[in-house]
């Protein structure tokens, strides 16, 4: 069942940047959904807007296939504020570290919702 | 520490229009005012510094309940996860067209750093509940032990007049229950069993929702709001409700 | 006719084929009016029926933040139409204004009818009203405003209606007791009501004395267009023409609603101004609603054209001499109220708890959109109105008063 999950997340996961990886030569929007629910990584600041190489982060801390790093058991907070995946830089000194700014990079159920093209709001109807 | 980066960051509107006596209020109550900010940090959750203040320092002097069930929500740290949420839903059976307890997300665009923030938001188990007050027939009411906001759902008429008189849009009807439903700090499903924490708190993975004792000077609740380095506030503080549910940053 | 009733020997069968009797004198015209609004009193009920059962959620167009739709306003519309008609009337009948007689019998009787009609459709609003009988009883809440307000209007509902019969009798001491214990209870329910609204600190638009204090006016200025509209309607029911003493008395109640138009028109301004003056939070945007938002057509046209400007004009052209013009004019005013009170509930609500924490969630105004099965529950308590008025005119012989007294 949880396998099952994680399978369809993962297609969810590639489907998006499948869909969104047009807009330039480089992976698109990736949502991580694991371990919670949503990470967003945008290519295009990283790589448009900053200017890093590919092999600034594919070269060791992330693969190339999206959603790789989700599978992984150690892709927690505890793994970057030691220095491992977005903490390489994310570490107060190249960039913001990563237990400051949550929101910026979680973009949360809402922003996944956003993306995936669903419009749910908390505005209910009952 | 964060926030003090962040304060840093945005421009300081200045504090020499704050009045004398305003900062002594400050003071007493144990808080420190470290500036004036418009950029979207300090003071725009709430519509008023002093409004907030004012009403928290009331109950710097005073539990009225004990326990005194309060909750001390580092709105920072939220990531929109929504494990609460679902927490909740599953632990008291909250079906998919209302909540007890939501996220809310606001968009700060003047801000330097952040631009995002996620804001649980869930009843304030306030100390003069509107709610109480309007009820015709007592089906909600204040636990004079604990104060927690309670239904007795089989005395709910279904006027909606406290999801009206509420300020934090915390109750929905609920159509199998036929009654009005709202969070009661898990009391039924995990309080009253001698559980520690509500189902939210202790499903967050980011210890966003702190849970607690206000009038336990040991409690984390107790200590995170009585204390002078950091902005503590409330939501709606104009509605006069006096609410149990902090919000602070860091 | 009240003669007879008043006899002490009066039998069942005597009064029913009395009853009978003045039914029968009816044209085809009314008979086809009665099965129109008995009709659609009918479908009202089924619709409230089928939504009580069904769920409110499945019929019914209110959400967790607008949680009082329509039926609300019906229900604030026809309460504080009863209220209107009591206190009018008893400026005659209570407080001794002799040109005010004529009007007396027919507004008792039609405050009656709206307060029923009024609790008719809070009965399809309230989700669960088998325990609204009981807990109400067994378990009061005394700061309830709405738990007051419930309990003065079924205590006004006795007294109206021992005020009615003592009318028929023609025993004016009781009457006057009664009549006047009911404005009591009319006054204080109805102010009550307001204070549902007003004593909710959360609520901007609402917050405040200025509800109460507006009901009660609101209610009187609904009286005098009322009571114009029914007794011009009756007299054509009735193929009558209106004598001397009732064409005085729908004249001086023509010119008790000339100042109500005014004493609300100056309310309504205030409130404007209040609201816009320093743009105090949560009023400010709710009255902009109003004035240049969603709600303009309904605010401009209806609450301002409708129900006070044109009604003002008319009823300042019409004078005595016609009839007419002036049931043109109540005819108006009394579709402008209803609006009146449809924003004023629902205005109420659409600035969201959460406006000033500048969430996504709630950066606007909410919406809504009153459901079919609202609406027919809606025009199921006019049905009920129109349904027993016709009813009333012939059972009880066109409310005549009787001279002697």
């Amino acid at each position: 069942m949880k396998n099952v999950t994680i399978i369809c997340l993962l297609l969810a996961g590639v489907a998006l940047v499948a869909g969104s990886a047009t807009a330039g030569d480089h992976g698109g929007d990736i949502h991580f959904t694991r371990p919670v629910e949503a990470v967003l990584f945008s290519h295009d600041i990283h790589v448009d807007q900053l200017g890093f190489d590919c092999d600034s982060c594919h070269d060791g801390l992330f693969e190339y296939e999206a959603g790789a790093a989700e599978q992984n058991g150690d892709f927690t907070m505890e793994s970057l504020y030691g220095g491992g995946y977005c903490g390489a830089c994310h570490d107060g000194e190249t960039a913001f570290a990563s237990d400051t700014r949550c929101a910026t990079c979680h973009e949360g159920v809402k922003g996944y919702n956003r993306a995936l093209g669903k419009t749910e709001t908390a505005a209910s109807h009952h | 520490m964060i926030l003090k980066k962040e304060l840093d960051m945005s421009r300081n509107e200045g504090l020499e229009n704050l009045g004398s006596e305003e900062r002594r209020h400050f003071l007493k109550m144990g808080l420190v005012v470290t500036g004036l900010f418009a950029g979207g940090t300090l003071l725009s959750l709430s519509s008023g510094a002093r409004r907030v203040f004012a009403s928290s320092g009331e109950f710097a002097e005073k539990y009225p309940y004990k326990p005194h069930y309060s909750m001390l929500i580092h709105v920072d740290r939220c990531i929109d996860c929504e494990r609460c949420k679902k927490a909740c839903a599953k632990t008291n059976h909250v079906p998919d067209y209302g909540y007890r307890t939501t996220i809310l997300e606001r968009d700060v665009s003047g801000a330097l750093a952040g631009k995002r923030e996620f804001v649980p938001v869930l009843c304030n188990h306030c100390n003069l509940p509107q709610c109480t007050r309007v009820c015709p027939t007592r089906a909600t009411y204040k636990d004079p032990v604990n104060g927690i906001v309670q239904m007795n759902k089989s005395k709910c008429i279904g006027c909606l007049t406290c999801q009206m008189g509420c300020p934090y849009n915390a109750r929905y009807f609920n159509e199998e229950q036929m009654a009005v439903d709202k969070c009661s700090f898990c009391w039924e499903s995990r309080l009253s069993k001698g559980e520690a924490l509500t189902a939210c708190a202790e499903a967050c993975p980011a210890g966003v929702r702190i849970f607690g004792d206000l009038s336990d000077p040991n409690d984390k609740v107790y200590r995170g709001i009585h204390q002078i380095e950091k902005t503590v506030w409330v939501l709606r503080p104009e509605a006069g409700t006096k609410p149990n549910i902090f919000y602070t940053r860091g | 006719m009240a003669k007879h009733a008043s006899g002490g020997g009066v039998t069942l069968n005597g009064l029913e084929s009395m009853v009978v009797g003045r039914l029968k004198t009816s044209g085809n015209g009314y008979y086809f009016a009665l099965l129109v609004t008995g009709l659609i009193m009918m479908a009202g009920s089924i619709a409230g029926l089928q939504a009580t059962i069904g769920g409110h959620h499945v019929f019914y167009g209110v959400t967790r933040e607008v949680s009082w739709g329509i039926l609300i306003a019906a229900y604030v519309f026809f309460v504080v139409t009863s209220t209107g008609l009591c206190l009018v009337s008893s400026i005659g009948h209570v407080f001794g204004v002799e040109s005010f007689m004529p009007i007396a019998k027919r507004s008792v009787f039609l405050s009656i009818v709206t307060i029923l009609a009024g609790f008719f459709v809070i009965s399809a609003e309230i989700k669960v009203p088998i325990r609204m009988m009981l807990y109400n009883i067994i378990s009061p809440n005394l700061t309830s405003n709405i738990w007051w307000m419930g309990t003065l209007y079924g205590v006004y509902l006795v007294f109206m209606i021992f005020e009615f019969i003592f009318l028929l009798l023609n025993r004016h001491k009781p009457a006057l007791v009664c009549g006047f214990s009911g404005a009591v209870a009319g006054i204080a329910a109805h102010s009550n009501l307001g204070a549902v609204f007003g004593l909710l600190n959360g609520r901007e638009f609402w917050h405040g004395p200025y509800m109460p204090i507006y009901f009660i006016t609101s209610a009187m200025m609904t009286g005098t267009a009322v009571i114009l509209f029914f007794h011009l309607v009756a007299a054509k029911v009735n193929n009558e023409r209106l004598d001397d003493k009732m064409l005085r008395a729908l004249d001086n109640t023509r010119k008790v609603g000339i100042l109500l138009i005014c004493v609300i028109s100056f309310f309504t301004i205030w409130k404007i101004v209040a609201a816009i003056a320093g743009q105090p939070g949560g009023k400010y945007e709710a009255v902009m609603a109003m004035l240049a938002g969603p709600y303009a057509v309904n605010f401009w046209v209806f609450e301002v054209g409708l129900a006070l400007l044109l009604p003002l004009v008319l009823f300042l052209k019409a004078g005595v001499k016609r009839p007419g013009m002036l049931l043109v004019a109540s005819a108006l005013m009394i579709v402008g109220i209803f609006i009146m009170r449809y924003d004023l509930v629902i205005v109420g609500e659409i600035v969201p708890v959460f406006h000033e924490l500048g969430v996504r969630e709630f950066s606007g105004l909410l919406s809504y959109r009153p459901s079919l099965h609202e609406l027919v529950v809606t025009a199921g308590g006019f049905g009920m109105v129109g349904f027993l008025f016709l009813l009333g005119e012939k059972i009880f012989g066109g409310h005549k008063v009787s001279e002697e007294h």
